[in-house]
């Protein structure tokens, strides 16, 4: 090591607290960013794994149009087109009663898995009775899980599929060979194909046809016999489809979380800044001794950088393990939002990659190294000195402010310009905001002096000397007071932004809940994934309710995900009923020409976000792959939905019956008659079907207060990030205020040389750090309306598409006003605590 | 009056430093001033020059354009072959690495390095390989009588010891030309005579060459030449204030 170095480094040492501040604030940053994507990437590799458990080496599937297929389609393939590599498969979701893990069931034909799903035969070819397993509801599960859950051989599963609990007998357990099969299999529970008929009340009907079709010719041959043998509606497809279509639905999603949670890195970035800001200005006379001694610029910008970079990597290797950690919590809530929104997926473990540890070990270093390049280069103008000179830094910044503002300016406009001349990128609308915040950074300094100058009557009035001499502190230390209160205002600002944007989507949601709620009771199966109920209601419990003593009318929804050129497409088939015309508020569409016809003639209404994804209007049409071959229905209103950003496709029950077979319903809605109590009829409803298949039968009230309770639930994670980002700049503000305690040792030192007491020392210190909390609260209500309503106009339109109402509580600004206060007074205690207890005479002898 | 008094007038070839028309103002407020005014100077090779002047008058100026610290408004400073005033920023500090030590008035010594490596940092910087240097340092540390402070910091040391070590340093790379600001300036008076003593001796056993400014008159006995800046030139001799200030 060179003595420059050594040099460098017992400087660090001597501050441990300002370095281990900086060091933690660059650790939390990289931990946040590190662990959502390690948790969106566990989530991922989970799907992608059980994906792969139930596809494994099919190579194409045969499906239908809403889900199910006939099982004589199987016998077609087999008999007619010749086809020995193909199997039947049941599959879905289940819930085993033990435990409340939702697991896969697969339902296979023992005898053509064969070249299908190797661990199939792995253990089932071996340890069990085929008849056995064949004939009687059994069901095999994997070895490691059934350890887990204490269950063995013989013991009854309780497996409840939408409602209904079915006991199966575990009849065996599979080995898995490999890691890789071990976790790929931790989440599945294998049944014969008639054991999973029964259990998802399936009876001559099967989820899919998995083929395996050699490349070329005759795979080319292949595929065309069997197309010709599939019945209309049926199709073929390549089984990774499935796989790519649903990542695809949570991309805005990923998106949007990795976005805010590089907030918290952001934020760190100006706790480096102002650290490595402080360590230069503290040691301008060094530097300048240096420079003197013959060590060049380049030299000491290096040494600057170095002194940086060592942070950084300190604390991205901190931040790297305290992500992992952070992750294995954030998983679960990952996973439990994308349940409630998108598809099912049971995460048991992280994984963690390589390349996220990567990025955020790059990501970590290379913020803190660019954070640091203002300050290096600062020390490279240092004076070369043969004398100490002092402040000549402060007034360069208050020089500098209107500069810096004028910068500021300029960056705003090339946000604010990215913003309106970007039609759909949120990468882009990101960048733009990240561009508002360092613009509204750099108008900070200009603010502060303004603000602190307008203030200080009014403190001199308030609270005489001290309180003048406070306000003038927060101008006359600029370089650091600037920094902390940027950094607090930034972070302040996030918070009223995304909490602004939460709020205006929740009262959005909540206005279009009431809205659409008007029947008296809601019935359907219980479903794994909240928003996309399409479970099916047995026939005979809708005869049952429908004949409840009080039930006025009723009518019935149906959803299912049919395929389409597009993509999966959620169709969703209603019966009008009384209100139907209030429940869809049209954005685009003539009620009083629409729902006369709806039933009657053939055409769909879209939601907003699936208009939007698919750049879709009225007048344009929808194409639907339908038991009658694809079909192409005009669409005549986009009307508001806020239940499912991927989108919604409307249309009458009457069209869905013309051209689909299907005929299950997922939900029904009744009213009461006027006079029938709708809590007692809630409670007959019950009663008449007690024993049947369990259905979730509630009012709307209650069924409102779930959807919001799923909405807050879903938001969860985003206020965890928000409060990450919060505790950085926290961080970030106790060490600026330590920084500046130490830089003023010495003035504190003739303060109290001066008369001034220990406590007057510290109200003065508190007082000043408390202004600077209510500068930054002050600075961030402006900056704060304006990300929320970047978030809520562009980036939440760009990401999903929805159209919500800009709504700004008074609370809320009046929180971010207490929370900034409140940051700067606590940070502000142990400097001001340090700095009444330090004895004058050892602050004055320091040169 | 006017004329140009110091050295000889033609350049010899021992000298080591020449200062042709040094001109350096100062902005203040609307106007230029001239703090040195078409100065002109030699010195030879071994020689050892005080420089005295007011407070004021320029002294620390002049020498930070000798070290190339700071650049004259006109005029050339050659050291050696070298002019400084053609060289850039880097150029003029690699030089002053290698070509001169400074004592400062302030001590400047590095806080965060110990007193040996203090020392160690101008030979490490000029690129000394480290076992010779160590040696060459703990050496020149014995020189100025303070061979066993070596591992203190320089906060532990007295003024006077901090510009022995000061001193120690500025010999340290084997510079052709040691410079000393008012080295005396920040000392009581016995340890600034101690502090001189060490100085002069080291640099008359090495044969170095010295330019010192000081009001000390103790050094007017042991030096080779003494000259005085005042209105922006030198001038031979003391100056005749001293005597009566100093009484
Ligand atoms: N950077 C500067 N800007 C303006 N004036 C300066 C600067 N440095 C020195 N001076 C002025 O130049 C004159 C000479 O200063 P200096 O060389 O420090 O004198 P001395 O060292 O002889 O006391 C003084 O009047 C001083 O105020
Ligand atoms: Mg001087």
């Amino acid at each position: 090591m060179s003595l420059l170095q050594r040099s460098s480094l017992r400087y660090l040492t001597q501050h441990p607290w300002l370095m281990g501040l900086s060091v933690l604030g660059v650790a939390l940053g990289v931990a946040v960013v590190v662990s959502i994507d390690l948790a969106n990437t566990s989530a991922s590799t989970a799907f992608q794994l059980s994906a792969e458990t139930v596809t494994g080496k099919a190579t194409h599937q045969v499906v239908g149009t809403t889900g199910s297929i006939d099982e004589d389609v199987y016998r077609r393939i087999r008999m007619e087109a010749g086809v020995q590599l193909s199997a039947p498969v049941v599959e879905g979701y289940a819930t085993l009663q033990s435990s409340d893990r939702t697991f896969q069931v697969l339902g296979v034909d023992p005898f053509a898995e064969g070249p299908f799903r190797p661990y199939v035969r792995a253990g089932g070819g071996g340890g069990i009775d085929l008849p056995t397993f064949m004939t009687r509801n059994t069901a095999l599960l994997s070895q490691p899980t059934a350890e887990q859950a204490g269950l063995q051989v013989g013991d009854t599963l309780r497996v409840s599929i939408e409602g209904r609990t079915i006991p199966v007998e575990l009849a065996g357990l599979i080995e898995p060979e490999s890691e890789r099969t071990r976790r790929a299999i931790a989440n599945l529970v294998l049944v014969d194909v008639s054991t999973a008929q029964a259990l998802f009340d399936q009876t001559g009907r099967l989820t899919r046809i998995d083929l395996i079709v050699p490349d070329g010719e005759t795979g080319e041959q292949m595929l065309a016999g069997i197309r010709s043998a599939l019945p209309e509606g049926a199709r073929v497809q390549r089984s990774e489809t499935r796989t790519e279509t649903v990542e695809q639905m949570t991309r805005a999603f990923d998106l949007n979380l990795t976005a805010l949670s590089l907030l918290a890195l952001v934020v760190g970035a100006f706790l480096i800044y102002n650290t490595m800001t402080f360590s230069v200005v503290q040691r301008r006379g060094l530097i300048g001794r240096l420079r003197a001694l013959g060590v060049t610029r380049r030299q000491i910008f290096r040494l600057v950088l170095g002194e940086a970079a060592l942070l950084g990597v300190v604390g991205t290797g901190l931040g790297l393990l305290l992500g992992i950690a952070l992750a294995t919590g954030l998983v679960q809530l990952i996973a439990q939002t994308i349940n409630d929104l998108y598809f099912v997926v049971s995460v048991q473990e992280i994984t963690i990659a390589p390349w996220t540890l990567l990025k955020g070990a790059l990501l970590g270093i290379g913020t803190t190294v660019a954070a640091a390049v203002a300050p290096a280069r600062e020390a490279t103008n240092a004076p070369v000195s043969t004398v100490l000179q002092r402040s000549t830094q402060e007034t360069n910044l208050q020089d500098l402010a209107p500069k810096l503002a004028g910068a500021g300016v300029g960056l705003a406009a090339v946000g604010a310009a990215v913003l309106v001349l970007t039609e759909q990128s949120i990468i882009l609308s990101y960048g733009a905001l990240l561009f508002i915040l360092v613009a509204a950074a750099l108008l900070t300094p200009m603010a502060v002096v303004a603000m602190a100058r307008g203030i200080r009557p009014v403190l001199g009035a308030l609270t005489g000397v001290l309180g003048r001499m406070a306000a003038r502190g927060v101008v006359s230390t600029l370089s650091r007071t600037g920094v902390a209160v940027a950094a607090l205002m930034v972070a302040v600002a996030s918070t009223v932004g995304v909490g602004v944007m939460i709020d205006s989507f929740r009262g959005t949601v909540v206005s279009w809940l009431t809205q659409s709620l008007q029947a008296d009771v809601y019935v359907q199966p219980p479903s794994l994934v909240f928003r996309r109920s399409d479970a099916t209601i047995d026939e005979a419990v809708l005869e049952r309710l429908r004949q409840v003593h009080g039930v006025a009318s009723s009518h019935t929804v149906r959803r299912v995900s049919v395929e389409s050129p597009l993509g999966p497409t959620e169709l969703v088939a209603v019966e009008q009923g009384p209100e139907t015309d209030e429940v869809y508020q049209f954005k685009v569409g003539e009620p009083e020409a629409v729902w006369p016809d709806f039933g009657t003639k053939n055409f769909v209404l879209v939601s907003e976000p699936y208009a939007y994804r698919h750049d879709l209007a009225v007048g344009d049409s929808v194409a639907l792959q339908t038991d009658r071959g694809m079909q192409r229905l005009p669409i005549r209103a986009v009307y508001y939905d806020y239940g499912s950003d991927l989108g919604v496709v409307l249309t009458s029950r009457s069209t869905y019956e013309r051209f689909y077979d299907d005929r299950g319903v997922s939900g029904i809605a009744f009213y009461a008659r006027d006079d029938v109590d709708v809590d007692a009829l809630i409670a007959d409803m019950r009663g008449a079907v007690g024993g049947m298949q369990d259905v979730i039968i509630r009012s709307n009230k209650a069924l409102r207060e779930t959807s919001l309770k799923i909405f807050d639930r879903t938001f969860t994670i985003t206020t965890v990030l928000r409060l990450l980002a919060v505790v950085v700049a926290f961080i970030g503000v106790l060490s600026a205020l330590m920084a500046l305690a130490l830089e003023r040792r010495r003035e504190f030192g003739v303060l109290r040389a001066t008369g001034m007491t220990p406590k007057q020392v510290g109200g003065y210190v508190t007082l000043q750090t408390s202004l600077m909390g209510l500068i930054a609260g002050v600075l961030s209500l402006p900056l704060g309306y304006v990300l929320a309503y970047v978030l809520v106009y562009v980036i939440n339109k760009r990401s999903f598409g929805w159209t919500l109402q800009l709504s700004v509580a008074p609370e809320v600004l009046g929180q971010a006003l207490l929370l900034a206060v409140a940051a700067a007074f606590l940070a502000g205690l142990y400097p001001a605590w340090q700095m009444a207890r330090s004895s004058p005479a050892l602050a004055l002898r320091e040169e | 009056m006017t004329e140009p008094a110091f050295g000889n007038g033609s350049p010899a070839v021992s000298s080591i430093l020449r200062l042709r028309g040094l001109t350096k103002t100062y902005r203040e407020g609307e106007s230029d001033r001239a703090v040195l005014d078409d100065l002109e100077a030699t010195i030879d090779e071994g020689e050892f020059v005080v420089l005295m002047g007011r407070s004021g008058s320029g002294k620390s100026t002049l020498l930070n354009l000798v070290s190339g610290i700071d650049l004259p408004t006109s005029g050339t400073v050659e050291i050696g072959e070298t002019d400084l005033t053609t060289l850039s920023e880097t150029e003029r500090t690699l030089f002053r690495r290698t070509h001169i030590g400074f004592i400062f008035q302030s001590f400047n010594l590095i806080s965060t390095l110990t007193v040996a490596e203090n020392i160690l940092l101008p030979l490490e910087l000029s690129g000394i390989r480290s076992g010779q240097a160590e040696e060459q340092a703990l050496s020149i540390l014995e020189r100025v009588g303070l061979g066993d402070r070596g591992d203190s910091f320089p906060d532990r040391l007295s003024g006077g010891e901090q510009q022995r070590v000061a001193v120690a340093r500025a010999l340290a790379a084997d510079p052709l030309l040691i410079l000393a600001d008012e080295p005396t300036g920040n000392l009581d008076y016995e340890t600034g005579r101690q502090v001189l003593t060490i100085l002069t001796d080291l640099v008359t056993d090495l044969g170095k060459t010295l330019l010192v400014a000081t009001h000390d008159r103790m050094l007017l006995d042991r030096c080779d030449r003494v000259v005085t800046l005042h209105g922006g030139t030198l001038h031979d001799g003391a100056p005749d204030f001293l005597e009566s200030s100093s009484a």
